[in-house]
Order: C-alpha cells, then structure tokens, then sequence
C-alpha cells in the first residue's frame, strides 16, 4: 500500500511546490537588475558634501565616521543597448549609465546610489574598483569590509589606484571596445598575462594585505591623451595606506624579486665601450631567495636568473655577430638590473612597505626568530626598514631574433 | 534486517567517504587555521589519525559481532539496560548531528548563495529529501552513496587543481608546530568530530556480503576522505594564508570563488561548486538520518522504518532551528563535535575492551573447565 | 515485493469471464453423433455470421459429413485441394477397402489427408474455438469426435524498416504483427536449442498469443519464473498490445521511468536474449518486451555495436549530452537568468538582459510557455500525416518562434534553449525514455523557479534517488553503475571493443557469463607481428570452427 501512494504523494508535493512559484524569494529577472560593471572612488569634495540626504542616517544623530566622506561613481550597463550577437553599426545611445554618489562609507555610497535607482542593485558583474590616488593613501581598508562581506562582489575583481580622479575612468569613452569598464578591466586583467605586471586581484590584494610579513601592491594607472590608459607604475602600501608608487619600468624589477617567472619589460642597455645601446628584453627569470640572521640582523640574499633576449639594437655600429659581445652585454645588463633592484628596495625601506614579502620568508624559515623578534606586522615594518640585503643578478642571452647580425 | 546481504567493500567505502565529506568541508581550513596557523595541514593529518583509531575501535567490534549493529551487540556486552542507556545517547548525538548538518548547511545557503529565501525552507526542503530517500532499504542506501561519490570528489579536485596556480607555498612553513601545543590538540579534535559520519559503518557491516572485510572499506574510507580534506586545507592555506583565512567563515567556497576555469566558460566557480556541494551535504545528512531512524529501529524492535522517517523529521527541524545565528551555531557546532568524540571514539574504545575481556575469560572458563 | 501487486488486480472476481453465454452453457459439451444436431448447435451460436460456411459433401463417396469453417479466415485453396480433394475422392489404394465408421478416423488422419495440421477434437466450445481461430472443422454423421484442422490464413503486411528505430549501419528488418513470423525472425537468427520459446493465451476475448522466448543457460531462472508467474496473473478481457502487458509486469508502475524496454527490431531483442534477458511477444503487435533492463541500455543502440568501437563510442557519448540537456537545460537556464547572473561572462550577461528587456514575464514562466508551446507541436506533427507534418514544423519553429521573440514574449535566447532541449529529447533512441525525462524536466523548471541551482540540485538527487531504488525484476535500474559491475561499467559511458568484454555483465546474473572463447585474444596480435610473419599463420587468427561444414546453407 505505502509503496504505491508514495509516487502520489511525490507528485502531491510537486503540486504544492507550484504556488511557492509567488514566493520565489531569490528569484530577480536578469534584466531587472542594475549591472554595476564597474566602480570609482574618490574622496568627495566640499561642494559634493553638501548633496548627501538622510538615507541610512539622520544627520547629526549618528556617530559618522571620521573619515572624509566619499564619492562613489558607478558604471551601470543599461540593457537593451548592448545588443545580442555582432554589434551593429551605429547605436548612438550610450550602453552604460554613469552616477555619482557621496557617503561616508562604501555601503552607505551604495546605499545612496539605490535610491536614485530603480531596479536592484547587482554587484555581480562588478569588473574592476579604480580608487583614486587620494583615497588610498588615506587608507583602504574602510572599502574591504563591505567587499568582503557581500557574496555578490568577485573575489577576482581588479583593484586599481588611478592618478586622476577615480569618475574620470568612469566617463572615458574608449574606442575599442563598447563597453568602457570592459575595456578597463580587460586592460587590468591582460597586464598579468604580458607580463607587464604580477597577478594582481582584490582577493590577491586582501590576502596579502592581511598576512603578517608582507604589504600589498596595487598597478596604477594614469590617463594619457583623450581616451587612452596606461599602467604607469606600481602603488605600494603600508598596511591599508598607499605611500608611494614606482615607475613603469620598476614594476619589472619588482616582479624580478618577488619571483614571478614571466618577463615582459625591456630595457635599453649600453653596450660596454660603445656608446650605442641595444634594448633587452627579459623573457623569464628565475628568483631564489634566501634568509638568514647575521649577527641577529636579519639578512636577504637574492639571486636572479634572467633569461633575455636582445629586440632590437640601436644603431648599426653595434655588431652582434659573435658571442663576446652578447657575454658584455650580459654583464651590463645585470649591473643595470642590481642597481635598480637596490634602488627599488631602499625606496620601499624608507616607506616601511614590504612588498616583496621579505617577511614571509623569515616567518616560514626562521619560526624561532620571527616568534621571538617580530610576532606582528607592524613590528615586521619596523624591521624592515634595517634589513640588510645581498643580490646577485645573472643574465642569459640566448636569443637575438632572426637576425645574423 | 531481512535484506539480501548484497553491500560489497567498494559500497562500504563510498558510504563512508560520502558520509565523511558533507558540510564540513567549507570551515574546515577555517578551523583549522584557527589551531595550528601555517601547521593547519598538520592538525588536520593528526585529526584523521584520531578518527581513524576510533574507526578501527567501531569496525572491529563490528567484525566480531558481524550480525549487530552497536545498538544490539552493546547490550551483550555491558548489560541489557546500560547497554540501552547508552544506545539512546548515541541516537539522541546523531539526531543532534543530523539537525546541525541540516542547519550548517541552511546557513551556508541563505549567506552564499539564497539571500532572500527564509532559512526555513531551505532546510525543511533538504530534511524532506533526506526523510523521502531514508525509505528505502539500506542496499539502495549503498547504491545512492555509491552514485554519488565521484560527483563529489570531481569538482573539489577540480577546483583545487585550478586554484593551485595562485599558491604560495611560504604560507604553508613553518609545517610542524605553527602554533602552541594545547591550541593543536583543541583543533586535532575538532577536526576529527568532522570524521564522526564514519560511525555509519556499524550499521553497514550487518549488512556487508563479507563482513571480514569492513577494515579494509574503513581504512580506505578514511584515506580517501581524509586525504581530500589534507588536499583542501593545504590549497586553502597556500592561496590565503593563515591570517586571511581566519578572515573567512568558508574558505573552500572562498577557494572556489578565486578559481576561473580557463576559457573563462564560467565567471564563477563558487556557485557550481556550491551546488556539487549540496550533494555532499545531501548524502552526509541522509546518513546521519539513515542512522538515526535504524537505530531507533533495533533499540525498539520495530518492524518498519519508512513511517519512523516522517515521524522524526518535524523533531530534527525544530532542534535545527535552535541556534540563533551562524557565530552561535558554530559554536554549538564545536561543543557537540566534542561531545560526539566521547560516543563515537571513547565508548566504542570501552565496548571493544570489554568484550575482549568477556572472551578472554570465557576462553579461560573454556581452558579451566576442560 | 512484486507479489504485493498482483494480489490487488485479482481482489474483485468477475461476474462473467466471456460475455458469450453460448459457448459458455455448451463448455464441455461433446460433439452429438448425428450431423444435423451438430450442425444445428453450431448454428445457434454462430448461425447469424455471414461468414460461416457449412459444406455438406460425402466422404469417399459413401459417408455424410459437413465441412464447416469461416470463409474469412482459411485458406481456401488448401481445403478445396489438400481437404475436400481427398476425402471426396476416394484415394486409390483404398478402392475396394473395407471402411467401418469406427475407423473412419483413423483412415482420414493417417492415410488421406494432405495436411500437417489435422487433429481430432471431441467438445463443442472446443471446436468452435477452433473454427474462430482460422481452422476447418470436419463434421461426419455417426461419429461423435470430429477433426479440426489448421487452414488459418491472415493476411500480414511484409516485414518492413522499423519505424521507430532506424540505424545507418545494422540489420534493416523490422518485426510485424503476425507472431508466427517474429517468432520466426528470432530463431532464424537464433539456430540453437537453448532457444526456447514458451506460449500462453491472455485475455478474455482476444485471446492474444503471448510468447516468452529466451535463451536457456543463459537468462537467469528465477528472472524466467518471475517473468511466467507475473504474466499468468493477468486477468483482462483484452491484450492490443505489448504495452498492455507492459503496464501489468512492470515494478513499479508510478514511476516515470520504463522499466521494461520494447522494440520492434529483431536483431535488438537476439542481442539482449543473448545478454541474458527476456523477451516477451505478443500476437498483434510489432513490438516485443524486454525485461529485466537497465537505465543505461534506453541510450544505447545496436549500431553502437554494429560500428567500430570509437565510433560508437562518440555517438554514445553525444547522446548522453543530449541526455541531460533535454533534462535539465531549461532549468539550468532559468537557474542562470533569474538567480545567478554572475556565473555568466559579463558582455553575455549584459547582453542577454537586452534580450530580455522587453519580455514582461520572469524567466520560468517564458521558459514553460515556450515549452508547452513546444510540447503542443510535437504532438501535432506526430498526429498529421507526413505531407503535411514537415510542413508544419517548419511553420511551428521558424514562424512562432521569431514571431514570439518579436512580439516580446520571449527572448531569443530562451528560443534558443528550448530548441536545443527539444532536439537533445529526440537524440535518446528510447522513445519511453525520452519521454519520461521530457516529462521530469517541468518539476525541474519548477524548482529551478523557486529555489535556482539549489532547487535544479534537489531535483537532480530526487531523480537519481528514485532511479536508484528502482528496480526491474530484481534487477537495480542504475546498475551497473551503482551498484558498480566492473564489466558491465565497459558499456555504459563508451562502448569498449567487443573485445575487451568478454564476460555478459554481471547485473543480469546470467547463468553463463563467457561471451568470448577462453583463449586469449588474437585480436591485436597482427599488430605487434609483422606482415610477413603473418602469413604463415594466415588463417590463424580465426581459426575456430566457423561453420564449414556441408550444410552450411544460404537460404
């Protein structure tokens, strides 16, 4: 008896579950979500202040951050004007809708900004957050909280620092692709495979950020021309708070020591004895690191392997017709790299920003030491500051290109 | 129990990495972290060498009684009434269990993924699935697990061979002692209350076509299963660290939220993997059900489980629905964690010692007679 | 458990078991030894039939007697020749014989009849039985037993394709109505004496001739018991079809999966005989019924076997694709657009809310009006006849489907979903199968509606939970995947070499399991062996007896 009705009541149940369709609590139509595709943020201006309304508070009765109040322009995809399959010609409308908010916190911005909109937020597409120079030196961590609460928000979204204002690249209108945050972070996201710059994402910022001997790094961008970004360097923090950035150029011998084995950047070398330079580009390198204690001190010794290639020579004076001159040129070419290296370094020590995460290596290694000596970050920084260093740089040409001379 | 003896050693070991691997697996670095900071990998290691002892305690008992589940045979052992004393307690531990399961996996729903939904259904939904498949006998039990078991230790694999990738291995060292001593214990514990589904197999091997071979589905049950949490504990410490993870309430749908499969064919892994996950949950809260109704089944003599299944669910809901939030379930989580270490480590271990003794002087008794 | 079932049907004792009260009054009656009332009895129950015929002649010239049969149903040239011929002519070496009527008979049957099929029968009801059933029944005045013989002619249409089942590569016959020659289509492929095949008469009026065929040694003995005790339960006044045996022998009957597989090719129903199966064939239908089966072999077909092993592996795994997309696309869809647009890649996802904008219903209830729309039409294009039935699906898809998208009832891309759905559903080979995930993907989409990928998930264990406590006459419907058969598993996702299974998979528990010689396979060998050694041992990889002996016949 029960063997049969049990298939019944199954169905029964089916049938109830139909009218639980009106209560499909989580259920939101595609369409009728406001795609947030991308976000800027900017410390807000005095004029801009002036704008907030009491929306998550009444003025005045709340304890406000103390923090300067903030201005959050996001970029939201308006549907129906991003067509299906290949684009047409045309299309005058703009495909993204683009709003300004102010707030004390990030949440409280965002709380703002659903006011002024109709469908339901959604931070699920969220692509990439551009924090302007301004904001992130006066400290992140006021945004992490909220970004890592909210499931919605993509732990592999881009972080970036901007030299502009942060709603500037919220308005640039980019000719190569329609979307602009897509191009954005499109731009971001192909650093990393060009090797122009390490992997770089807000959950990589995060963890970093939280463990103990290392700081976090963030690629900052700066806007050239009318429409057009370039990676102009790297912005490096202590703690939360940016203190300083390098150029582009630099960002190569960072990732040289923090050991991250693509190469991307080329750099002229002189050529020893003559007053020509060729441009060598490295290919891939090979970092090991290794910590000990001198006398107590805590010492980095670093060695680098670069494999290279030479892309082009400057003039035809220079002959690269045997391997004598490839060797000098190797040799020049790792004096160039260790003077920057220890140059990079020194600029860091002086801002206590460890970001090559020296301090890890001496956690893991030396348990003894960093139990008794450092146990915190922030004492980590302080001793950052004096450590001392010992690098040794090897370059290996072993391609010229499909050129005999 | 009237059903063919038909489980082979293959099902008895997918029963019990299926029961083993449930909602565990997402706080398990977290807790584990929490323990041995870079040693995580470590105290995880020792809580499955703890789990196995206690599995080897439960298995040989079984293989001794090989007609019993641990519910009869204790009341050969230690008496009819203590025997049955201690049966309920066992019940009312695995009633418990199969409430926080439900309601751990609630939790995990409503935050990760069904903000809007009331917890409520969410749990009612998977209790009710759980109750409608205890009705069957306990080969088709077997033949669930053992469908199962792949498409669980599919994605976790996966996604923990994607995420690779990003790790740092320098967050792994020191390996040995990251943290201080008693703090390890603690966590060596908590670890391994995640492994007390394995307590399953005293209701399997009654039912085993060759219950001499229950170690052998054991060991291989607590090898795969525990060497899948290792590989999970060891991907999340080494993408996150130590520090970032205490950060989180669910590292591993954290780990699968940083994964991109490449060719970008999905944005996201997290939901995908949350919903192989339910599955996970699914099997493990079916056998802590499974248990339970058989259970109270053999205590009472009962000819028939399948109206028992519906009887008891309204009881698990409403212990389900006790903890006020996820901080304070969690808390629940790990006291009861220890508490169930006592039942399913500790009096299995007393059991096995007893009846040794009971042979011993009966084998004695045998030698002085003759 | 299966004797629970047929317990139930059985409850109610019917009133009457024919409704033909004649035949029923006259059970048992013998024949009378006078001709007239013989005739005269017949008369009164199937007097008012135009196509009765009663024949009076004289049997060798010198005995009365009455032919009696239905003209519709017999051949009439064989009783003119094979049966009138000799009786009415006395045959020459009887002239001048002595003939008692006592053993007139005897003589008829051994000495002049031309015919294989003639017996003796005693009881009224008997013989008109026999005369509904095609034969001529022979009346002689005096005797009280009376012959009946077989001149039964049907017309049967020509054994074509099957309709249903179509391969590219494989046997093209098909079986027909007539189940003399399906019996016949089996046992020309089958010329062993393990062959076995079992009859039994069901149904009240019909009458259907049910046989049993399987292959003794082979199929398993308590699945053939079971198989004769589950089909000698039935008790109904009518069996059209094998489907109508179906539904009575099936496990469990609520379930939405076939558990019993019917096909109309020969050469399917041999393969599976051989795995160790069952088949049943019932007269009238085209069809026959295997049991026990397992989920796995409703996507399997016999080209797969029939092509090379990689080939058929593909197809197969196509069709286990198309097997879950007809399952549980639409719902992964609704999953996708309605909860968790993030999984999607940003420029699609901002594109498919595009598509969506002007649709005014949420995603599950677009996705069921399509599918119901699509539901409709396919039934319509079964119905229509086939000149028009091409026409109107083309109508159907490309018409409505770019009208809705048009009139902002769905979004092209739901268009798109469904149609792959729909076309995934006609990939699996089974058409039962087919249907019954058809049928299981709404309840999907339901859930998906309410709970999204959740809900698909719940969905998915509740279907696989039921699938695995099915079972098919003892058999597990999911094995032999859980519970796991290491040869049967060489079937299930690719179809391994013929040569790498050389057992019958265990999950049948057939009595014999070896499907290959015992000897270690030559298959490969002339690989690793170099042409020219090869051709010392040129008949050497086959060297088994295959059949060249004289009677090695092609007819």
């Amino acid at each position: 008896m029960w063997q049969n009705l049990r298939e019944i009541k199954v169905a029964m149940l089916f049938g109830i579950l139909i009218p639980l369709l009106s209560g499909c609590w989580d259920s939101k139509e595609i369409e009728q979500r406001a795609n947030v595709l991308a976000i800027g943020v900017d410390i807000a201006s005095e004029k801009e202040r002036k704008k907030e309304d009491e929306i998550s508070h009444l003025s005045k009765k709340f304890p406000i951050p103390d923090e300067e109040m903030i201005k959050v322009t996001a970029q939201i995809a308006v549907p129906g004007e991003i067509p299906l399959g290949p684009q047409q010609p045309g299309g005058s409308a703009k495909p993204v809708l683009v709003i300004e908010v102010v707030g004390h916190t990030f949440e409280d911005a965002i709380l703002n900004l659903q006011q002024e909109i109709a469908d339901e937020l959604f931070l699920g597409h969220l692509r990439i957050i551009v924090l302007s120079e301004e904001v992130a030196r006066s400290g992140t961590n006021r945004f992490n909280d909220f970004l890592r609460r909210n499931p919605e928000i993509r732990r592999t979204a881009s972080l970036v620092i901007s030299k502009e204002s942060a709603s500037r690249y919220m308005k640039i209108v980019p000719e190569l692709e329609r979307i602009p945050s897509l191009y954005l972070a499109d731009l971001v996201d192909n650093l990393s495979s060009l090797g122009k710059f390490p992997p770089s994402f807000i959950g990589l910022f995060w963890t970093i950020y939280s463990s103990k001997g290392q700081d976090p790094y963030l690629p900052y961008l700066e806007i050239k021309g009318k429409s057009s970004i370039q990676l102009n360097g790297l912005a490096y923090f202590h703690g939360d708070k940016m203190v300083g950035k390098t150029n582009p150029l630099q960002i190569g011998i960072f990732m040289a020591v923090r050991g991250i084995g693509r190469g991307g950047y080329g750099a002229f070398v002189e050529v020893p004895d003559k007053n020509e330079s060729v441009l060598v580009r490295a290919v891939s390198r090979k970092t090991r690191t290794k910590v000990t204690l001198k006398n107590g001190k805590p010492h980095v010794s670093i060695k680098i392997q670069y494999e290279s290639e030479i892309d082009e020579k400057e003039s035809a004076s220079i002959q690269l017709s045997d391997s004598a001159i490839l060797e000098k040129i190797e040799k020049a070419t790792s004096k160039n790299v260790k003077a920057s290296i220890e140059k990079l370094i020194k600029s860091t020590q002086k801002k206590k920003a460890d970001i090559f995460g020296f301090g890890e290596h001496f956690r893991g290694k030396l348990p003894k030491y960093w139990n008794k000596n450092v146990k915190t970050k922030e004492k980590w920084n302080e001793i950052y500051q004096n450590v001392t260093f010992d690098i040794k740089v090897d370059t290996h040409i072993h391609r010229v290109g499909m050129k005999s001379k | 129990m009237g059903d063919p003896k038909e489980i082979t050693t293959l099902q008895a070991t997918t029963i019990l990495i299926s029961t083993i691997i449930g909602v565990g697996v997402l706080p398990l670095p977290l807790f584990a972290v929490r323990a041995g900071e870079t040693s995580a990998p470590f105290v995880t290691l020792t809580g499955m060498f703890l789990a196995a002892i206690g599995l080897v305690f439960i298995t040989s008992l079984g293989i001794r009684h090989p007609q019993k589940t641990i519910i009869t045979y204790s009341q050969d052992i230690i008496g009819k009434w203590l025997g049955r004393i201690f049966s309920i307690l066992v019940i009312i531990f695995f009633l418990i269990l199969t409430s926080l399961t439900a309601r751990e996996f609630g939790a995990v729903v409503v935050t990760g993924v069904l903000r809007e939904t009331p917890l409520e259904v969410t749990v009612i939904v998977m209790l009710l699935l759980a109750s409608i498949s205890c009705r069957n006998n306990i080969n088709v039990f077997a033949y669930i697990h053992n469908l199962y078991v792949p498409m669980i230790l599919a994605p976790v694999l996966i996604v923990v061979a994607f995420s690779l990738k990003n790790a740092n291995p320098l967050y792994l060292r020191p390996i040995f002692f990251g943290s201080d001593l008693w703090n390890m214990a603690g966590g060596m514990l908590t670890v391994a209350a995640l492994f007390q589904g394995s307590f399953i197999i005293t209701m399997i091997i009654p039912s085993m076509k060759s219950p001499k071979k229950a170690i052998k589905a054991s060991f291989w049950g607590i090898l795969i299963s525990g060497g899948l949490y290792l590989l999970i504990v060891i991907a999340t410490v080494a993408i996150f660290g130590p520090e970032e993870i205490k950060q989180i309430f669910w590292p591993t749908l954290e780990l699968a939220r940083t994964t991109a499969i490449p060719g970008n064919i999905l944005q996201r892994l997290d939901i995908i993997f949350l919903a192989v996950w339910v599955l996970a949950v699914f099997t493990t809260l079916f056998s802590s059900y499974f248990f339970t109704i058989h259970s109270i089944k053999e205590l009472f003599r009962l000819k028939d489980h399948k109206v028992l299944s519906y009887f008891i669910l309204p009881c698990v809901f409403f212990l389900a629905m006790a903890p006020q939030n996820i901080l304070h379930m969690y808390e629940i989580i790990q006291f009861i964690g220890r508490i169930g270490l006592l039942i399913t480590i500790l009096y299995p271990a007393v059991l096995l010692l007893m009846d040794f003794l009971k042979s011993w002087r009966r084998k004695r008794n045998v030698a002085k007679s003759s | 458990m299966s004797l629970l079932r047929p317990k139930k049907r059985t409850y109610k004792k019917p009133q009457l078991l024919t409704p033909s009260k004649l035949v029923h009054q006259k059970e048992n009656t013998p024949t009378s030894s006078s001709l007239d009332e013989t005739e005269q009895q017949i008369k009164e129950i199937l007097g008012n039939n135009g196509d009765l015929k009663i024949k009076h002649f004289k049997i060798f010239g010198s005995f009365s007697a009455a032919c009696v049969y239905f003209s519709s149903l017999v051949n009439k040239d064989s009783i003119n020749k094979d049966i009138l011929r000799p009786l009415m002519y006395e045959p020459e070496h009887l002239i001048g014989k002595e003939k008692p009527l006592a053993q007139l008979i005897d003589i008829i049957l051994t000495e002049t009849l031309y015919h294989g099929e003639a017996k003796v029968g005693g009881c009224l009801d008997d013989l008109i039985e026999f005369m509904l059933r095609g034969e001529t029944v022979i009346i002689m005045d005096g005797l009280k037993e009376a012959i009946h013989i077989g001149t039964r002619k049907v017309d049967k249409r020509a054994i074509a394709q099957p309709e249903t089942e179509q391969v590219i590569l494989g046997p093209r016959e098909g079986f027909i109505e007539n189940i003399a020659t399906n019996v016949a289509l089996l046992r020309y492929r089958l010329p062993t004496p393990d062959f076995q095949v079992k009859t039994m008469k069901i149904g009240r009026l019909t009458k259907s001739t049910v046989a049993i065929c399987y292959l003794k040694g082979i199929a398993n003995e308590t699945v053939i018991k079971e198989v004769e005790k589950r089909l000698s339960e039935i008790d109904i006044d009518a069996i059209l079809d094998v489907g109508y045996l179906e539904q009575f022998i099936e496990d469990n009957p609520f379930s939405p999966f076939p558990q019993t597989q019917s096909t109309e090719r020969p050469d399917k129903t041999v393969a599976n005989l051989i795995e160790g199966r069952v088949a049943i064939l019932v007269d009238g239908s085209p069809f026959s019924l295997l049991v026990p089966v397992v989920f796995n072999q409703f996507y399997q077909t016999t080209e797969d076997y029939s092509s090379r092993f990689l080939m058929g592996s593909f197809v197969r795994l196509a069709r286990i694709l198309a097997l879950v997309f007809s399952l549980i696309f639409p719902s992964l869809y609704v999953s996708l657009i309605s909860f968790n647009p993030e999984l999607l890649p940003t420029e699609f996802a901002v594109a498919v809310a595009g598509g969506r904008a002007g649709v005014p219903y949420p995603a599950v209830i677009e996705v069921l009006i399509i599918e119901i729309a699509m539901e409709i039409l396919r039934e319509a294009t079964v119905r229509l006849p086939k000149q028009v039935g091409g026409a109107l699906s083309i109508v159907g898809v490309l018409v409505i489907g770019q009208a809705a998208v048009e009139a902002g009832l769905s979004s092209p891309i739901t268009v798109v979903v469904i149609a792959l759905t729909t076309i995934g559903s006609f990939a699996t080979p089974t058409y039962t199968a087919a249907f019954a995930l058809r049928m299981l993907r709404f309840p999907i989409m339901i859930l998906a509606g309410i709970f999204g990928l959740y809900g698909v998930m719940i969905g998915i264990i509740f279907i696989f939970n039921h699938m695995l406590s099915l079972k098919s006459f003892g058999v597990p419907y999911m094995a032999p995947v859980s519970p796991s058969d290491y040869q049967g598993m060489k079937d299930v996702v690719i179809r391994s070499p013929l040569w790498w299974m050389p057992k019958r998979p265990d999950f049948l528990h057939p009595a014999n399991q070896s499907r290959l010689t015992e000897k270690d396979n030559k298959v490969l060998e002339h690989n690793k062996v170099g042409n020219d050694q090869r051709e010392g041992t040129s008949n050497g990889g086959s060297e088994g007896d295959h059949n060249t002996s004289g009677n090695n016949n092609l007819n």
